[in-house]
């Protein structure tokens, strides 16, 4: 597991590794402020951020910006601030925000975190997912009426048609669909 | 006495934070009766975990960010949030690294820039990277929009990232940034430290600028109301005070402490003199700012296209409880505008027309049909 801690003080570090002792392979960095170029060549598994670090605005638009290499970030809140960690998560306001430190607990709560950010990821992939398969189906059925009315073919002839376009080119049936309905675009006169 | 026990308000380490910080350390707040605990904050997204949460009671806050949460845009669930009181104009400003700005020349527009952008695309260069302090901000759709005006597309060909404003000048020392878009005096302290120069002021983009405003939870502003009427008395007070010529060097010394703002002295001295606390009614919150501001969230993508502009900014920026204290101070605030002039390059922004001026703002991320 490979952890980055960014924290002014190196203690928090110091317990981090403590309570992740047994874990194999680990590798525990600690930085005082956070610096992108560093984060992205350490490459690790979760954040750990100190919840008076100025940096974790920083982090937090990371998070939501790079879609492509999102990391799970664990913030610990001190107990000077009581309730808040408790709240916060309840409002689901920020995406792990954890009362106190042990090193006890170090490993639960780290583990947790990666669970639960693969789980909201997964169902972000999903939802991703299902928007492109309605616009998919949607350009179908625009191609499908396309070749009814141009061709004058029944319905299921028309997507029997698509159908075969897309098994001889190898795409799939939405690119071709996409595609039929440029084309005519173009051959209309509407496109430039 | 105001029945709320102690309040607790939120701020972060820039100059516009003057007014709540006056009216603690000038006594505005005690002659209203307010106990106030001002709790200086490390990130945006701290005040809005705290605001959100409850506990903070109100805080120092970008003005996007408080429409964001309450639109639920800004991370976790939506919460109504109020802007009773607008806190500065003006404010931000683009500072570039000092060999970007020798290169690209001195124009206010970002010509020079966008030169300096097309022949790095040729070249095969990395593109420019420029910083701004929170998704959410002003600085942001300011930084947007002066690189659009210029044909630059802040997201295709340029990089724009986030870091803490006290930071920026390490960073543009360092060339991990080129460029950044923040509230003073943390522009003025990289010109000061010999690593950047000025590009352009917000209000040479946007005159008078909205930047930050005072922001508090809707439901406990409903069941506070009279503790939120001493605070936006004590608040035009401290305002009037923090814009009085003849207090700005006390103010300079206040802001300058390291419990505050913590930059040099005269440094702040030196980044105060765009900046409006309070001079031709800077407090009230205009719907239109409001409006403006979404406007451009729709336009770059970062809300809806379904959301009612003219119905959320009517929500959230609350001029009926600025009058009622500006009354109560003697003033007598001017009717509330519902167009502005200036602002971008479509001339007169109507908060009526707010959709449409998304939709054929330069680059606009929404569909044309």
């Amino acid at each position: 597991m490979r952890v980055l801690v960014i924290d002014p003080d190196p203690a928090r570090a110091a317990l981090v590794a403590e309570g992740l002792a047994g874990v194999e392979p680990l590798e525990v960095r600690h930085a005082a402020v956070f610096r992108e170029a560093e984060a992205a060549a350490f490459g690790p598994d979760v954040i750990v951020v100190a919840s008076d670090s100025p940096d974790r605005d920083t982090i937090e638009s990371l998070r939501e910006a790079t879609a492509a290499n999102p990391r799970p970030v664990v913030m610990f809140v001190d107990r000077s601030e009581p309730g808040l960690a408790e709240q916060a998560v309840l409002a689901g306001v920020s995406a792990y925000v954890v009362d106190g430190f042990s090193t006890a607990r170090v490993r639960s709560v780290l583990e947790v975190a990666m669970s639960r950010f693969q789980l909201m990821n997964q169902l972000r992939q999903d939802l991703d997912k299902a928007k492109a398969d309605l616009a998919s189906r949607k350009t179908v059925e625009r191609a499908k009426a396309l070749l009814m009315k141009e061709r004058g073919l029944e319905e299921d002839a028309a997507y029997r048609l698509l159908r075969k376009l897309s098994m001889d080119t190898g795409r799939p049936i939405g690119a071709v669909a996409a595609d039929l309905l440029a084309y005519a675009n173009v051959l209309k006169g509407n496109a430039t | 006495m105001t029945g709320a026990g102690r309040l607790r308000l939120g701020f972060i380490a820039l100059n516009d934070a003057a007014s709540l910080i006056v009216a603690q350390e000038k006594g505005f707040f005690a002659a209203q009766g307010l106990d106030v605990e001002l709790r200086r904050e490390v990130s945006w997204a701290t005040i809005r975990d705290k605001v959100t949460v409850g506990t903070l009671d109100g805080a120092h806050m970008l003005a996007p960010l408080a429409l964001a949460v309450s639109l639920g845009v800004a991370d976790g669930e939506p919460t109504p949030l109020i802007a009773p009181l607008a806190l500065n104009l003006n404010g931000p400003a683009v500072t570039l690294s000092s060999r970007l700005a020798s290169a690209v020349g001195a124009a206010p527009d970002a010509s020079g820039l966008a030169r300096l952008v097309a022949r790095r695309q040729a070249e095969g260069a990395s593109p420019i990277t420029l910083a701004v302090v929170f998704p959410y901000s002003v600085h942001n759709y300011l930084l947007r929009d002066w690189l659009a005006r210029a044909g630059i597309d802040p997201d295709r060909d340029a990089r724009l990232t986030v870091a803490p404003p006290a930071r920026m000048t390490e960073l543009l020392v360092d060339g991990v940034v080129e460029g950044f878009c923040v509230t003073e005096p943390w522009g003025a302290a990289a010109v000061a430290a010999g690593a950047g120069q000025l590009a352009v002021r917000a209000s040479q983009l946007w005159p008078r600028t909205p930047d930050k405003v005072f922001a508090l939870r809707e439901t406990w502003a409903a069941e506070h109301p009279e503790a939120v009427q001493a605070m936006l008395r004590a608040l035009l007070r401290a305002a009037a005070w923090a814009d009085a010529p003849g207090n700005r060097a006390e103010l300079v010394e206040i802001l300058a402490r390291p419990h505050y703002v913590g930059a040099a002295a005269p440094v702040i001295a030196g980044s105060l003199s765009d900046m409006v606390f309070y001079a031709g009614e800077a407090n009230a919150p205009l719907p239109v700012h409001a409006g403006w501001l979404l406007s451009q969230m729709m336009r770059w993508g970062h809300i809806g296209q379904d959301v009612d502009i003219a119905a959320l900014a009517g929500r959230v920026y609350r001029p009926d409880l600025y009058r009622v204290a500006a009354a109560a101070e003697g003033l007598s605030p001017a009717p509330t505008p519902d167009s502005l002039e200036g602002f971008g390059e479509a001339g007169v922004y109507r908060l009526a027309d707010a959709r449409a001026h998304a939709a054929s703002a330069k680059l606009s991320r929404m569909p044309t049909d």
